[in-house]
């Protein structure tokens, strides 16, 4: 298990590197020249100059790249172009709100989506199994954009159920009040497919010559489920679950922008426009370390979960 | 940069008229002595809370550092310049803020000498160690020094650079030291005692008073600064400062919480106005103590919907409608009546900004001031119909311009009709005559008979993606080929400064309300800084000269004149539009007048207070008192 760790963790070494050379030359050829941007209304090109040299982009690509390295080893970005502020304090300022959205979220989204899906897979091809499919279908096909101006307009505005939007100072308050209606249109938008995803696991398991046998053998229906069942379809869950755990480092862009959420979401919208590359370089390091880390942890628990699973 | 070079060109001329001006400066005073009247504290009322919204996000709040509307927005509220603005004088005029009397110019309009009124204190912070910090002179000759410090990369140095008698020499010292020497003397900016600050210049410029009256010229402590500077020496995140307000609570591109600062001065409400529309609004405040407000709650929104939601929700009070939520609220210039009957305001102005297309002089298809060049230029300005802009574009909140100074800045001339009208057929006719024919595929050749390709350069956002159309359809009804060249803003803006685009929408807003901010757009000198037309006509420029010269008056005016037809008979620009900005104001707000210089009207308004019980934050519904 040891040597299995450090290998895989080596092997995020050129992964990163891929990454950071992608971003780098990506950031350079379309990112275009912010010293124009920050120079103002009037400027001349010694003031141009001047602003280039203090952000570092008159540098050889070379050197740059080099300074970019030296970064992600020691973890300081720098600060950010447009409004000085240290990049590690955006970081962990922004990052709160969203998990707020996000972590509540995902937890809901999975227990309620693992709970169906067991439930229509054991009356598949029934009435019900296929009501909820046709809705599914209907739910994956509209964007989420019509649900955030719909449901803001009707529960927000008509209804006045929730705050149109905003964000307050207490945590309670923040999950209770201003995150209630983005968990609840972010819900409804991630039901859908993952449930028909879940639904597709479980059926695949549900067929197989162990359920057949643990019922000949007098196993109640409920322990085949959840405990025989939901084990061995939790492996593809896990796989999912994992590759989704990343995005909570980006936040959801939409929702944020929308109830105005002052989350990661919402800043790396900002620092694209802004050509604030000190706050992209950061986001994208981290959210590829993110996903690289989860998917090792993704391995480990699968170990975990079914003892038959070898890592090599 | 630009003003120096404006200078060089053309020598000085000694005894610019400084009597005239110091009988504008008493009078200036004495109509100010009676609009703002000391009171001896603020009557600001903790319970009366104005909740704003912004559409983007601020940046920060050090006024040297700082370039977006939002932040400089913020800025107005917690410092303080020399001078501002009458609130309801139209055109916006100049009155003293912390000054004791308009500047007294002297020595040919060379030289400002500014009294400082005593006893205004920056807000208590820890820098100053338990106690009062009066402002003085020195800490706006430090602010001014700062614009021009390489270190802190100011967007704003231009306003003083190559103006100020010994400034410029600081400043080379510093790139070549790395540090700015503040404790330097500077012979153009001296301060003779505690409250007097006097300002030398290399040449005369009737334009400084606007300059100290502009947010990054406002007073800041040198020690505040200090102390709380980042590498880039900004204080972005601590402002202190004299204004009616102090920063409460800040989250970052989400919320911003100002406090009705309890050590400032206030002020009695006496504005005057000779509008018959502004009556009501004199009326109803003449006489209070100001500042009313206790507390100024600003919500970033970038989203329409959830601005206006959050508006109609009443978790608003003051909103700017913007031009794609216009539909939605207005019916042409006037409020719907669903909004009318909620007793919703509408503040309307044309904002003193400037819309138009350039051509790039220098460019060998549409550049030059040859004739058929020019004729190319006229041609395709004929073409494009305005009109098509401003109701599909725009949606109707905007209007033609005809004049490249817009209202509200001095030296507008609302009577003025351009003589560059929308006539393809004429555009056409025009291109027949000088050579540029048809050829076999249907499209125009030069008079030479080569092919050529309009290139029109825009932004890959949705107003830019409108204005391809419009721009292609108007030049497809000339025969004349177009492709469209995206690029980011940052990339525009530097392939302009290089004179390599061929032509742009490009947009200007009024740093002060001076034509001058405008009509140097086009001065030849200019190139490479804000001249994105790279224009360089001798009769313009000579024209311009003289008015840099000149005081406001009816004989500048007649050189802009002058030089308004120059721009519509060498077509450099196709004048484009004059765009409005809706304030939407909630029934609860009391004297409000959207100011077309100011950015913020909070410290001149009244509130209503919020019904008891219902939380602020949770945008509680508010009725009038």
């Amino acid at each position: 298990m040891g040597a299995y760790i450090v290998r895989r963790l080596w092997q995020m070494v050129p992964t990163m590197l891929g990454v950071v050379l992608l971003v780098f030359f990506l950031f350079n050829w379309v990112g275009g020249d912010p010293a124009y941007v920050l120079a103002g209304k009037i400027s001349n090109q010694e003031q141009i100059d001047n602003i280039r040299r203090q952000l570092g982009v008159d540098q050889p690509y070379w050197v740059q790249l080099g300074i970019f390295l030296k970064q992600i080893v020691t973890a300081d970005f720098g600060a950010s172009w447009s409004t000085n502020e240290r990049v590690s304090h955006i970081m962990m300022t922004r990052l709160g709100p969203s998990l707020t959205v996000l972590v509540p979220l995902l937890f809901l989204t999975t227990l309620i989506s693992i709970g169906l899906a067991l439930a229509v897979a054991y009356v598949r091809g029934s009435f019900t199994d296929r009501m909820v499919m046709i809705v599914c279908t209907v739910g994956l096909s509209i964007s989420i954009l019509v649900y955030i101006i719909v449901f803001q307009y009707v529960f927000a505005y008509k209804l006045g159920w929730f705050p149109v939007q905003g964000w307050g100072d207490s945590f309670v308050e923040n999950l209770f009040v201003y995150a209630a209606l983005p968990i609840l249109i972010a819900l409804v938008v991630s039901i859908a497919p993952n449930l028909r995803l879940y639904r597709t696991f479980v059926l695949d398991e549900i067929n197989q010559d162990y359920v057949r046998t643990a019922r000949a053998k007098g196993v109640s229906e409920n322990r085949i489920m959840w405990i025989h069942v939901l084990r061995n379809a939790s492996i593809p869950i896990i796989t999912f679950l994992m590759a989704e755990l990343p995005g909570l480092l980006l936040g959801s862009f939409l929702i944020e922008r929308f109830f105005s959420i002052p989350g990661i979401g919402r800043e790396v919208i900002l620092a694209v426009e802004r050509s604030d590359f000190p706050v992209i370089k950061a986001i994208t390091v981290y959210v590829a370390f993110a996903t690289i880390a989860t998917n090792l942890l993704a391995d480990l628990t699968y170990k975990a979960v079914d003892p038959r699973v070898q890592l090599k | 940069m630009r003003a120096m070079r404006r200078y060089e060109a053309e020598p000085r001329r000694p005894g610019a008229r400084p009597r005239a001006v110091r009988v504008a400066a008493v009078a200036a005073f004495a109509a100010f002595g009676a609009m703002f009247v000391l009171t001896p504290a603020h009557a600001a009322d903790p319970s009366k809370v104005i909740r704003h919204v912004f559409p983007a996000a601020e940046t920060g709040f050090d006024p040297a550092g700082v370039q977006d509307l939002y932040s400089a927005t913020i800025e107005q509220m917690l410092f303080e310049t020399l001078l501002t603005y009458d609130y309801l004088a139209r055109p916006a005029k100049l009155v003293p803020l912390t000054a004791e009397a308009m500047p007294v110019v002297t020595d040919g309009g060379k030289t400002y000498t500014v009294r400082i009124r005593k006893g205004i204190h920056f807000i208590d912070d820890p820098v100053f160690k338990g106690r009062k910090r009066e402002l003085t002179a020195v800490d706006y000759a430090y602010s001014l020094k700062r614009l021009v410090d390489p270190k802190l990369r100011s967007p704003w140095a231009w306003l003083i650079e190559g103006k100020i008698v010994g400034l410029d020499e600081v400043a080379e010292a510093a790139k070549a030291s790395g540090n700015f020497d503040y404790d330097a003397k500077v012979a153009g900016i001296e301060t003779p005692d505690r409250y007097t600050l006097r300002i030398r210049l290399k040449e005369p410029d009737y334009n400084l008073p606007y300059i100290l009256a502009h947010e990054p010229t406002s007073a800041v402590a040198r020690e505040v600064i200090e102390a709380y500077r980042d590498v880039g020496g900004r204080a972005m995140a601590n402002p202190v400062g004299t204004g009616a307000y102090k920063l409460k609570q800040w989250v970052r591109s989400s919320k911003i919480i100002l406090e009705a600062n309890p050590d400032f001065r206030g002020f009695t409400w006496d504005f005057k106005s000779d509008d018959p529309d502004d009556q009501p609004l004199i009326a109803a405040m003449k006489g209070k103590k100001m500042p009313q407000a206790g507390r100024i709650e600003v919500s970033i929104i970038e989203e329409d919907q959830a601005r206006l939601l959050a508006f109609q929700n009443g978790e608003l009070d003051l909103m700017d409608l913007g031009g794609p939520l216009a539909p939605n609220v207005l019916d042409g210039g006037k409020l719907k009546p669903e909004f009318v009957k909620k007793g919703v305001k509408l503040s309307r102005i044309v904002d003193p900004a400037l819309s138009y297309v350039y051509w790039n002089l220098q460019d060998p298809i549409v550049g030059g001031l040859t004739k058929d060049k020019i004729a190319l230029r006229r041609a395709m300005a004929m073409a494009y119909n305005v009109d098509d802009e401003v109701r599909v574009v725009r949606n109707g909140q905007a209007i033609e311009a005809h004049y490249p100074i817009p209202p509200g800045v001095v030296g507008h001339d609302p009577k003025h009709r351009s003589s560059l009208k929308f006539d393809p057929a004429a555009a056409n006719q025009l291109l027949d005559a000088v050579g540029y024919k048809k050829g076999p595929d249907g499209w125009r050749n030069l008079p030479d008979g080569k092919p050529f390709t309009i290139r029109y350069a825009s932004r890959p956002d949705s107003l830019g993606r409108q204005l391809d159309e419009l721009w292609k359809k108007a030049l497809d009804s000339i025969s004349v080929r177009m492709e469209v060249q995206k690029d980011k803003f940052p990339e525009l803006l530097k392939l302009e400064r290089q004179c390599k685009l061929m032509m742009r929408t490009a947009s200007w807003i009024a740093d002060y309300p001076d034509a001058d901010n405008f009509m140097q757009l086009l001065y030849g000198k200019n190139i490479g800084q804000n001249n994105n037309g790279c224009a360089k006509i001798p009769e313009y420029d000579k024209l311009y000269e003289q008015t840099t010269r000149m005081p406001p008056s009816p004989e500048r005016d007649r050189l802009y004149h002058e030089m308004t037809r120059l721009i519509e008979v060498y077509a450099p620009w196709r004048l484009d539009v004059l765009t409005y900005r809706n304030m939407l104001v909630s029934p609860r707000v009391q004297g409000y007048k959207k100011h077309p210089i100011l950015h913020a009207e909070w410290q001149f308004v009244d509130i209503g207070k919020p019904v008891a019980g219902v939380p602020r934050a949770a945008g509680g519904k508010a009725v009038p008192d």
